[in-house]
């Protein structure tokens, strides 16, 4: 259809049309996402393959010294005169044969990557009344994967060395001069500073972050739960079927109640997101408004709220609208109501309720924010469409609504994902209750996906299933960021908004 | 200078997350309730004095309530207490997460001699005994402000008379504990085997009868009446007129109802006798590597739940003593609390295992029927939903 024909369609025509062209885009858009997967992972393979070849290469055309570097990491740079370089090769190499082939073999590298495909086979045995630990399936995944990176730190410290003797043949064949170790230290505190200091945090962040989220996803394909618990019993792997047991299509049990409690917590996340966003903002404007006076007054009670820890402020709240509470006997005190409110009783009163109380916390950081970017809208903008006839409403959704989406895209985005996850106001208000019969794995009808982790981690024990639900979680998270980013005007438009 | 510094810096950091332990010799750890942890010190240390051949060992005592006690135990088996306090609800838990260690044979003969019915086989799974029985008080009756309700043993009664004052009747009829009270005062049935090693291998039930919708009606009419406040401890509930709580609370009840402080055993309602649990506290040693360590903590957790120990016990907190012959000492039987108690364990059943999820299940009823989504079932669809409860608690037995 031509650009003339198109304008001539009525407003939500044009929105179906919108509609429609972004579902047909759809596809082609998947289609080159997953192209460039492939073509990275091509160029992976293709970058070992060229690395293997280089390796032979090196092996052929060099001299003896590199050849002998190939067993003995670090002499080729040794018996080039670099004995920095050379003496820290082979130290590492020693660390790595020393773990790897400890002579206790309860603690050797081997014995662990050993046992990581069943997990451990010994079990516990008593000796009289004495109790013999067998096997601990905890630590042999730990270790065992804590070995495999080794490995592969190993793996590639060896190809470093090995290219580095290469390097070195081509400069002496060539007549350079090698950097000595006086040169190596000093460009360590000057052109390589870099890695100086982020040695040891780097170490640091894989051993104490990237291990145990990595270990954490490998517990979601085991059977780690209450009834085999290390050290007197074992666990082993389970490949798919926790993930089959919670994605299960049938009615019953945790197929079922883990798409409700997912619808809710996309529904909280909405909720929570966009009407503390549009209130914030319609607030911003209220007090930013020429006739209102005081205005830093309004702004102060506002922020007040801020200054009080949540923990405090949201367990009082919660005991305020208990069937005790203060509220609930205030009321019937004043004859307005016969029974107590069931604010926490009831499933659509408790999410209505949770949804009410995060607007009172959360409306005052929009405010601030909103304030802040509404004075940076020139003010010629309102002039001249005063001028022009628009009234209130049409000024604000021509003008300070795209402005404030434009400038907030970003961070209306991570706070939705934020609030994916947003544990504390759900479990001090609520605690994720009230319960139901229908629900199982003690989930309630307020509990977001993260509050039935929490619950199923600490009171059931049950690890596996609690590692599922937070893969699943961090999927749902990655797909809504990764497609709606790339939507959002502020990204799309940006030259546009200069 | 900057960047030494800087290295010096980041090397600090990195060390401060190194820590250092050191252990030599027999030390044991021990995990009471916070307000015996005193108490357990000075018997500690009667017992080191009155038992010469265990007077090197190092005991420290931590204060872990018996409701964290068994979670913090599966967690981490290894690092947690030698000898630790919970309630019996615990047991098949601990035994299948290979957390407590069995009773030796020559105490477990005394402790079956000298301690009630109840407690004795609160203890045991299967023919196994598990740990050392503690106290018999943890069922639960009812405390009553003397002045606002004038006729205890009947509910409906109760109901009016705190209608008449303003004040509240408290129960958790959401809670699977409380709850029973309807179900087994109405001559339903619900209890679980277990088979040595804890697992569940067979349920009792008749809850999916008239008179489990007897009880299941009952309950629904008390979350109709406008007395009725949902909850069970005296700490969070207002305006109190009444309350189905336990001895733990013994001492909240006297500061709150004052001269008006009465208990007595759970009213009749709607023709049937309000039944319930009995509950028990013991001791548990958690698995040992060493044969000598083992025999400190056999020893010692015997000591801590022998005649005398409970009966201080009890002059020192209050806690009902299980020993048989310490329940008929002067002390104990004059204690209004416990003479309650007592009235009403005669109705009640010793609190045996029930799986871990049975007790989301109950709340899930309870909450239902506190949502009012039950207010206009007719009897058809109460057993309906009666059969619906039975058939998930039929699919937590172990497979």
């Amino acid at each position: 259809m031509t650009d003339l024909e198109y304008f001539k369609l009525s407003k939500p025509e044009r929105m179906i049309r919108g509609i429609g062209r972004f579902f047909l885009n759809l596809p082609k858009k998947l289609a080159g996402g997953i192209k460039k997967l492939g073509l990275l992972i091509v160029s992976l393979f293709k970058g070992i393959g060229t690395n293997i070849a280089d390796l032979f290469t090196t092996f052929k055309n060099g001299d003896w010294k590199t050849r002998l570097s190939y067993l003995v990491m670090g002499f080729g740079s040794c018996a080039r005169g670099q004995w920095g370089r050379g003496i820290l090769f082979f130290l590492f190499q020693t660390v790595f044969n020393l773990y790897m082939f400890f002579p206790n073999a309860q603690f050797s590298g081997c014995y662990y990557l050993g046992k990581l495909s069943t997990l451990g086979t010994v079990a516990t045995y008593k000796e009289g009344r004495k109790t013999v630990y067998g096997d601990n399936s905890f630590f042999i995944l730990l270790y065992g994967v804590l070995t495999l990176f080794f490995i592969i730190a190993f793996i590639y410290t060896w190809r470093m060395n090995i290219k580095q003797n290469k390097v070195s043949e081509e400069l002496l064949k060539n007549g350079h001069k090698l950097k000595t170790t006086k040169d190596d230290v000093n460009s360590l505190m000057d052109s390589q500073f870099h890695k100086t200091m982020l040695a040891l945090p780097v170490l640091g962040v894989t051993i104490f972050t990237i291990l145990p989220i990595l270990f954490m996803i490998l517990v979601a394909f085991t059977n780690f739960d209450a009834t085999h618990q290390p050290p007197g019993k074992l666990f082993t792997w389970v490949g798919w079927d926790n993930f089959r047991q919670l994605l299960a299509t049938d009615t019953t049990s945790y197929g079922s109640t883990f798409r409700h409690v997912l619808l809710w917590t996309l529904i909280w996340a909405f909720f929570a997101t966009f009407l503390n966003y549009f209130l914030g903002m319609l607030v911003a404007i209220m007090i930013n408004k020429k006739g209102i006076k005081l205005k830093k007054m309004w702004r102060t009670i506002l922020v007040m709220t801020i200054a009080i820890p949540q923990f405090v402020s949201l367990l009082y709240v919660s005991k305020m609208f208990a069937a005790d509470g203060l509220i609930n006997t205030y009321l019937m005190k004043w004859g307005w109501i016969s029974a107590p409110l069931p604010f926490w009783t009831d499933p659509t009163w408790a999410r209505i309720t949770i949804i009410v109380i995060n607007v009172w916390i959360g409306i005052p950081y929009l405010m601030l924010i909103a304030t802040g970017i509404l004075m940076n809208i020139p003010a010629d903008l309102y002039e001249s469409a005063r001028i022009d006839g628009a009234n209130a409403f049409q000024m604000y959704r021509k003008i300070t609504l795209p402005y404030m989406l434009f400038v907030t895209g970003p961070y209306l985005l991570t706070s939705f994902t934020g609030n994916i996850n947003n544990f504390n106001v759900i479990f001090l208000l609520s605690g994720g209750k009230p319960l139901s019969l229908e629900l199982a794995g003690n989930a309630g009808h307020t509990d977001l996906l993260i509050t039935w982790l929490y619950k199923m981690t600490v009171n059931d024990t049950n690890y596996k299933l609690a590692a599922v639900i937070g893969i699943l979680v961090f999927i749902v998270s990655a797909v809504i960021n990764l497609v709606v980013y790339n939507m959002i005007p502020s990204i799309k438009n940006e030259e546009d908004f200069q | 200078m900057k960047k030494i510094l800087a290295i010096v810096l980041t090397v600090a950091m990195m060390l401060s997350l190194v820590s250092f332990a050191s252990a030599d010799g027999i030390d044991i750890k021990i995990w009471v309730a916070e307000n015996v942890v005193d108490f357990t010190v000075e018997q500690v240390e009667a017992f080191k004095a009155a038992n010469p051949d265990f007077a090197d060992i190092n005991v420290v005592v931590e204060p872990v309530g018996e409701g964290d006690a068994a979670s913090k135990m599966i967690t981490d088996v290894e690092s947690g207490a030698d000898i630790f306090g919970f309630a019996q609800d615990q047991l098949a838990r601990l035994v299948q997460a290979g957390a407590i260690e069995e009773v030796e044979e020559e105490n477990a003969k005394v402790v079956e001699a000298e301690n009630d019915a109840g407690s004795v086989g609160a203890v045991k799974l299967g023919d196994v005994m598990y740990a050392y029985p503690m106290t018999s008080d943890n069922g639960y009756f009812l405390y009553y402000d003397k002045s606002v309700v004038t006729d205890p043993s009947d509910l409906d009664k109760i109901l009016a008379d705190c209608e008449a004052a303003g004040k509240s009747f408290y129960m958790e009829i959401n809670s699977g504990w409380y709850q029973t009270a309807f179900f087994f005062g109405a001559g339903c049935e619900l209890t679980f085997d277990t088979d040595s090693e804890g697992a569940l291998v067979k349920m009792n039930s008749s809850y999916a009868s008239e008179a489990g919708v007897k009880a299941l009606k009952s309950m629904i009419k008390l979350a109709k009446s406008p007395a009725f406040m949902n909850g069970s401890s005296l700490s969070t509930a207002t305006n109190v007129g009444a309350i189905v709580d336990g001895t733990w609370d013994s001492g909240a009840a006297k500061d709150l109802f004052g001269d008006n402080y009465a208990a007595a055993k759970l009213p009749v309602c709607d023709g049937y006798q309000l039944g319930g649990f009995g509950g028990f506290k013991m001791l548990g040693i958690k698995p040992q590597t060493d044969d000598d360590k083992l025999a400190a903590c056999d020893a010692l957790a015997a000591f801590l739940t022998s005649e005398e120990v409970q009966l201080a016990r009890y002059n020192a907190v209050g806690w009902g003593p299980s020993n048989l012959k310490a329940q008929q000492s002067d002390a104990v039987q004059a204690d209004v609390a416990l003479a309650a108690l007592g009235a009403q364990l005669a109705y009640t059943i010793p609190q045996g295992q029930y799986p871990g999820e049975y007790w989301g299940l109950a709340t899930g009823l309870g909450d239902d029927i506190l949502a009012k989504k039950y207010d206009d079932a007719d009897d058809a669809a109460l057993l309906e939903i009666l059969k619906g409860f039975e058939a998930t608690c039929e699919g937590y037995l172990a497979k």
